[in-house]
């Protein structure tokens, strides 16, 4: 065996010359990803943030993604017409910048041959809608703000992000009843001003009084004590964090826990909310309110709710990536790709055109919190946002707990002129936009 | 060598190096391609940068001169329709006047005075496009905004013809800005970076010069602002932050400012190395990691930048050619 190892022994030279020759191959992608033998495997473009501020919204979902793709291919593929297909993530790191999203679209399309993208959007999405729709590609995002009359391929079908935050404010009013003034604040960007608007919108149908104007801050705050002391210098009942991306909640419920407020918080997302917890103190957090609620929640299993095996899922994702690493994108991307199976399953075919085609017919389809309609034609130009049920979560002695789930259309049918005014008023209507 | 005289391995140099960058693309993915449109930008990006440096001043707000030029080039030919190729000049040229004006309050500061005076003018103006949204869009910025237009059947919206049509633009800028620096001008800039006092007792207007430098390297920002809206077709305010500014800053550092060459080699290795090498060895998450290490690896090994490999390369080819008989240098040449 001695002697074995001393025939087979690497000099430096050699050494080197193979790891060369073995990084080069790598970096020509000869090397194939994934081989699943001769059975037939369909590519899906993921391309989102998965490093930079805007990390939190992209990686987590990448990960769930994964589950999602071991899950469905050890369970042998999606069945599409006669054909079963592996399914096989390619992502694309686009940093939240435009240019950056373009080359990554122009690479998971032309190059990767990929049959749907999942996107954030936001800022990213003007650099990927041309090219989009010379290609006739089909592409989700999370934000339905950058759906417009013209974005025939483009869909929102999980986060109808912000209007779901009215749900938030309704549950607020009608079990808080004492807290009647609020105050707001977000990042001056594309997320924070339509959000403001909805809460904007979700308050004034609740009856409560925001009194002050909202606080926008630059995205590249990094003190947030003079923004709280501000906030706080009216002493609400009510702290509202809008959309803030996580490097903001976190060092802005720092500062109200410094500060002293005793009040209620609510916020668009709270990802990573135990360390939140930890930083100040399960007091404090008691009664935090917003809208992504861990997967290991049992309210999960009640009937209607569309998401297969949501505890399963998070006891996964908590195994591979860490309970602390859950977000609130973690479950978005993979509810997704459950109803894109589901149409092309529908439809016959991997294609984007008649994979749309088939997700949209009846002007329904299976959301994760329930079964769902096409809606938008008001708000964005074009019925392409699924909108239903969404999650009131609350943080009860540390852990995220859902307390209810609310209709947005019928919070709509109600107050939609309000929402519409304030829409208007920060410019945020289709037709106001760009 | 005689002034005039120009050794002809340059020529072949230069020839070669022509040649390749024309073939360059034949070589690359379409995304690839894509990559290498966004690099000839920033190549002269960065070189415009440096220009600036040669007063000794350096600026944190050359980014947002670049969304100067991005944004006015966007609403000449959008809002009043102005056609592209006039508007990317008229955005060049906007810029050049914005940096003009800036010349007031910022050139009574100096150093490290400076550097943070540029920085709150370049936050002034992204708050400006933030803050009104008509004309500018706010957070949310323009989108939809025009492309090159098309000559014939050759469309600029495809990556190939569009690094053709950046590789004209950006190598006649650098030739320009090469004159400049090889001129009585360029001569003169350096004066006021080593010696200003010295150059203000011989007559040297040290305010004019600096604003000169200042105009000039902000008018091509501009320029490489405006290839690049036309292009990519959308615009915001956070393109332009500071973040942005910070990899400009990278790209001079780790390439080196002493040279022309110096800054233009620290682009193109750092972005091959990030955009190209990475992204294929599948590293997209740990980028960032890998990347700083690069930077501090260069800081400590190459204090002087990836210029300094240069004269040393030279250095050693010249030691082969020149080495005595018997010496390993010339055993080895055997």
């Amino acid at each position: 065996m001695k002697n074995l190892l001393a025939r087979t022994r690497l000099d430096r030279r050699d050494f080197l010359s193979a790891s060369a020759a073995a990084m080069s191959v790598a970096a020509t992608g000869v090397v194939p990803k994934v081989a699943f033998g001769a059975e037939k495997t369909v590519k899906i473009g993921f391309l989102a943030p998965l490093t930079g501020a805007v990390a939190a919204w992209g990686k987590p979902g990448l990960d769930g993604c994964q589950i999602w793709a071991d899950w469905v291919n050890d369970a042998g593929g999606i069945k599409v017409g006669d054909d079963s297909y592996k399914v096989e993530f390619i992502s694309y790191d686009n940093e939240y910048d435009p240019g950056k999203a373009r080359a990554g679209a122009a690479k998971l399309i032309k190059e990767d041959g990929v049959k749907f993208i999942m996107m954030l959007g936001g800022d990213t999405w003007p650099g990927v809608q041309p090219i989009a729709e010379n290609e006739g590609m089909l592409v989700s995002t999370l934000l339905p703000s950058d759906l417009t009359p013209n974005t025939k391929t483009l869909i929102a079908p999980c986060e109808v992000h912000p209007i779901y935050n009215v749900t938030g404010v309704e549950w607020l009013a009608a079990n808080k009843p004492d807290a009647k003034k609020a105050v707001i604040c977000a990042q001056d960007d594309a997320l924070g001003k339509p959000s403001v608007a909805t809460y904007l919108a979700a308050f004034e149908a609740a009856g409560i009084e925001v009194v002050d104007d909202p606080l926008f801050f630059d995205p590249a705050t990094t003190d947030f004590a003079p923004v709280m002391t501000r906030l706080l210098s009216t002493n609400p009942d009510i702290l509202c964090l809008d959309t803030c991306y996580a490097d903001y909640v976190h060092p802005l419920c720092e500062q109200a826990f410094q500060q002293g407020f005793k009040g209620t918080i609510i916020s668009c997302t709270a990802d990573f909310y135990p360390k939140i917890v930890e930083k100040t103190s399960k007091e404090f957090m008691e009664g935090f309110i917003f809208q992504f609620p861990d997967f290991d929640d049992p309210a999960l299993n009640q009937p209607g709710v569309n998401f297969p095996k949501p505890n399963e899922f998070y006891a996964e994702y908590a195994k591979r990536y860490g309970e602390a690493e859950w977000g609130a994108v973690s479950w978005e991307y993979a509810s997704i790709m459950d109803l894109w199976a589901d149409a092309a399953g529908k439809a016959g075919s991997v294609e984007p055109a008649d994979v749309l085609k088939a997700m949209k017919e009846g002007g329904t389809g299976k959301h994760a919190f329930g079964d769902a309609k096409w809606w938008g034609t008001e708000l964005f130009g074009i019925d392409n946002a699924l909108v239903g049920n969404w999650p009131v979560v609350v943080i009860e002695n540390g852990k995220a707990v859902i307390k209810e789930f609310r209709s947005i259309p019928d919070w709509w049918d109600k107050h939609k002129d309000l929402m519409v005014k304030h829409m208007t008023a920060l410019g945020q209507m289709w037709n106001q936009r760009g | 060598m005689s002034r005039g005289k120009v050794n002809p391995w340059l020529w072949v140099a230069g020839i070669v190096l022509l040649a390749t960058l024309i073939a360059l693309p034949f070589g690359l993915s379409f995304s690839q391609r894509e990559v290498a449109v966004l690099l000839v930008i920033n190549v002269l990006l960065v070189s415009s940068y440096r220009l600036m440096t040669l007063t000794g001043e350096w600026s944190l707000g050359h980014v947002v001169i670049m969304g100067v030029g991005a944004y006015a080039s966007a609403l000449f030919s959008k809002r009043l329709g102005v056609p592209v190729p006039i508007s990317m000049l008229l955005g060049a040229v906007t810029a050049g006047a914005v940096a003009a004006l800036l010349s007031f309050p910022l050139f009574r500061m100096k150093g490290f005075y400076f550097l943070i005076g540029s920085f709150a003018a370049g936050e002034v103006i992204r708050l400006i496009w933030k803050y009104f949204t008509n004309p500018f869009g706010g957070p949310k910025g323009l989108k939809l905004i025009p492309g090159f237009p098309d000559i014939g059947p050759i469309s600029f919206f495809e990556p190939l013809p569009y690094y053709y049509l950046c590789l004209i633009v950006v190598g006649m800028s650098l030739f320009f800005l090469y004159r400049i620096e090889r001129s009585r001008i360029g001569l003169t800039f350096h004066a006021i970076h080593w010696q200003d006092k010295l150059a203000e007792s011989v007559g040297v207007n040290t305010f004019s010069y600096r604003m000169l430098a200042f105009v000039l390297a902000s008018t091509f920002a501009g320029l490489c602002g405006a290839l690049y809206v036309h292009y990519i077709g959308t615009i915001n305010p956070n393109r332009f932050d500071v973040e942005e500014m910070v990899f400009v800053l990278i790209w001079a550092i780790v390439g080196g400012t002493a040279t022309f060459y110096g800054p233009i080699l620290g682009v193109v290795v750092l972005t091959v190395i990030n955009e190209v090498i990475l992204r294929a060895l599948g590293f997209d998450t740990a980028r960032p990691m890998i990347y700083g290490f690069i930077l501090i690896a260069s800081v400590l090994f190459l204090p002087n930048g990836l210029e300094s490999l240069v004269p040393k390369l030279q250095a050693w080819r010249t030691s082969r050619r020149t080495a005595p008989e018997g010496t390993p240098a010339s055993e080895e040449k055997a």
